[in-house]
């Protein structure tokens, strides 16, 4: 079991003296091999919430607990994928994947089985020695999700993982997580603000009110991907012609607009 | 900005273009040697007991490199004084470097550190000369501790920017990766300072070659300092100029060595 569990957790920031709530009472479960889309206005704390998650940053009020532990700093069991993917520029490919393994003390025989098993699940053949720069956006963020997925993390926290991309590129790489998290599934935390991205993706969609940020209401899209088959259809835009797609999207729409222009308490 | 040195001007790097500029270039070289040759041995326009002739430039090189000036040949000079550069640079990097990283790592160590840095600091390098030269005579130790000031100061300031330039998303994935401080040390901080670093030394390598120079007109046994000092002391214009030349040969040649270092020592930045 590993899920990802926020309990009433409350966070504030200091600036010039004064304390500015950025989190005001989240309570969210990620359940175990679940994937949840976090979805809010611009600065409404969502990406704030990762980062507790991750232990880069500790909560003002409340807990977070991944796998049943209170999270103590980042650690290789909570792996981020960050958007501007944040890979070494100096190791290459191979070694960027296998660097949190060494550091785990695996040993050379396991770490090369491991790197090359999750280049294959990557596609990233061919590019084992390559630098990052040499590598598009696309192929970059690639080599950053398997440098998450090689430690067989408890949790996957990703951080607007698609939003420095390309809308093709952006496309492609969302198919393609999809069919991992087939082959391969994760606790999944997921931050967007991309809300076809958020409904294709995850399991449930947790819709934040703007700052501080609170969960408005939580949608339950797996039942209805079930119900309407929506796996059936192998292409992405196939789905998202879907009456119930189109249904999901537009209600969080307007949900994400309330909170712009201000109707929400 | 003249239109040359524009971004992409150099795009049209085909073959004819590259050997139209390099032919422009050893033109324009040409073009000066000659006409020094006609002010100075021609015409007479330009005094040889001020400035001197190719010729004579020529002369004074064959006597030092055979016969020695100052106590000694050319090669000795030269070697002198590259191995007091090379001495004083090295004690500077290797501890100036580790320095800045070690300031860039801790802030306690930064605010241990940076206040009796910052005094050091504005201190200009030539200024400890007087100073070396009591503490420790004409020699050469006088000589490392005036490099050592001049090149220390680079090599700590660019380590530590080149610290503190690291975006924090690299610094957080090394840390969600369970990276441990050795570690982190040696394969996140100092390769991703590895470009400020190398900028440092640079600098670092130029202050070196400077104060030397300073350093051995003040006061020196042997060195290009010396031959400098005492041409000027005889009169003797030509002389000078081939000790100026040697410098500049001498301090080419080093940075070229270090650009090599740094490109072998960041495979990465290679295209």
């Amino acid at each position: 079991m590993s899920a990802i569990i926020f309990e009433n957790v409350y966070r504030y920031f200091t600036r010039e003296g004064k304390s500015l709530p950025a989190l005001d009472g989240i309570d969210l479960t990620v359940a175990d091999k679940e994937v949840v889309a976090l979805v809010g206005p611009s600065g409404c704390g969502k990406t704030t919430c990762l980062r507790l998650a991750a232990g880069f940053e500790v909560p003002t009020k409340g807990r977070v607990t991944v796998g049943g532990q209170p999270v103590n700093g980042p650690g290789p069991d909570r792996a981020v994928v960050f958007q501007q993917f944040a890979l070494f520029p100096w190791k290459s490919v191979e070694e960027n994947i296998a660097f949190g393994l060494r550091n785990q003390g695996v040993s050379a025989s396991t770490r090369r089985e491991r790197v090359s098993a999750v280049i294959k699940l990557m596609g990233l053949e061919g590019y084992e020695t390559a630098y990052p720069h040499q590598l598009s956006g696309g192929m970059q963020q690639r080599v950053a999700i398997a440098r998450a997925y090689v430690l067989d993390p408890e949790a996957l926290l990703m951080d607007e993982p698609f939003g420095a991309l390309d809308a093709q590129t952006r496309i492609m790489m969302q198919e393609e997580l999809v069919r991992i998290a087939r082959v391969n599934p994760r606790t999944v935390l997921f931050i967007t603000h991309a809300v076809d991205e958020a409904v294709y993706l995850a399991d449930r969609v947790a819709v934040m009110t703007r700052r501080p940020g609170r969960i408005k209401e939580i949608l339950d899209v797996r039942h209805v991907r079930n119900a309407e088959r929506w796996n059936d259809h192998e292409r992405i835009e196939d789905v998202m012609d879907l009456e119930s797609f189109v249904h999901l999207r537009t209600h969080i729409w307007r949900s994400l607009r309330e909170e712009k222009i201000g109707v929400a308490p | 900005m003249t239109p040359s040195t524009l971004p992409g001007a150099h795009s049209s790097s085909t073959l004819p273009a590259r050997l139209t500029r390099r032919f422009l270039g050893t033109g324009s070289v040409l073009v000066l040697l000659a006409a020094w040759a006609v002010l100075t041995m021609v015409t007479d326009t330009i005094s040889t007991s001020r400035f001197p002739s190719p010729l004579q430039f020529w002369q004074s090189t064959k006597q030092i490199v055979t016969v020695g000036y100052a106590d000694g040949t050319l090669v000795g000079h030269a070697l002198h004084s590259t191995r007091l550069v090379v001495l004083g640079f090295a004690v500077a990097a290797g501890i100036g470097v580790p320095l800045g990283l070690l300031m860039g790592w801790s802030r306690r160590a930064e605010a241990l550190i940076n206040p009796a840095f910052l005094v050091i600091r504005p201190v200009p390098p030539l200024a400890w000369i007087p100073l070396a030269i009591l503490w420790l005579g004409l020699g050469d130790a006088a000589k490392i501790m005036v490099i050592f000031f001049a090149a220390f100061v680079p090599a700590v300031i660019n380590t530590l920017s080149g610290i503190r330039a690291i975006e924090p998303p690299i610094i957080e994935a090394a840390r969600m990766l369970g990276t441990g401080r050795w570690r982190f040390l040696s394969e996140v901080l100092l390769p991703a300072a590895a470009p400020m670093i190398f900028t440092g030394l640079r600098l670092a390598l130029q202050a070196a070659w400077t104060t030397l120079v300073a350093a051995e007109l003040v006061g020196a046994l042997a060195g290009l300092g010396r031959v400098l000092n005492m041409a000027q002391q005889d009169i003797y214009p030509a002389m000078v100029m081939v000790g100026m030349a040697a410098v500049g040969v001498l301090g080419w040649a080093t940075t070229r060595l270090l650009a090599e270092v740094e490109r072998r020592a960041m495979p990465w930045l290679a295209h």
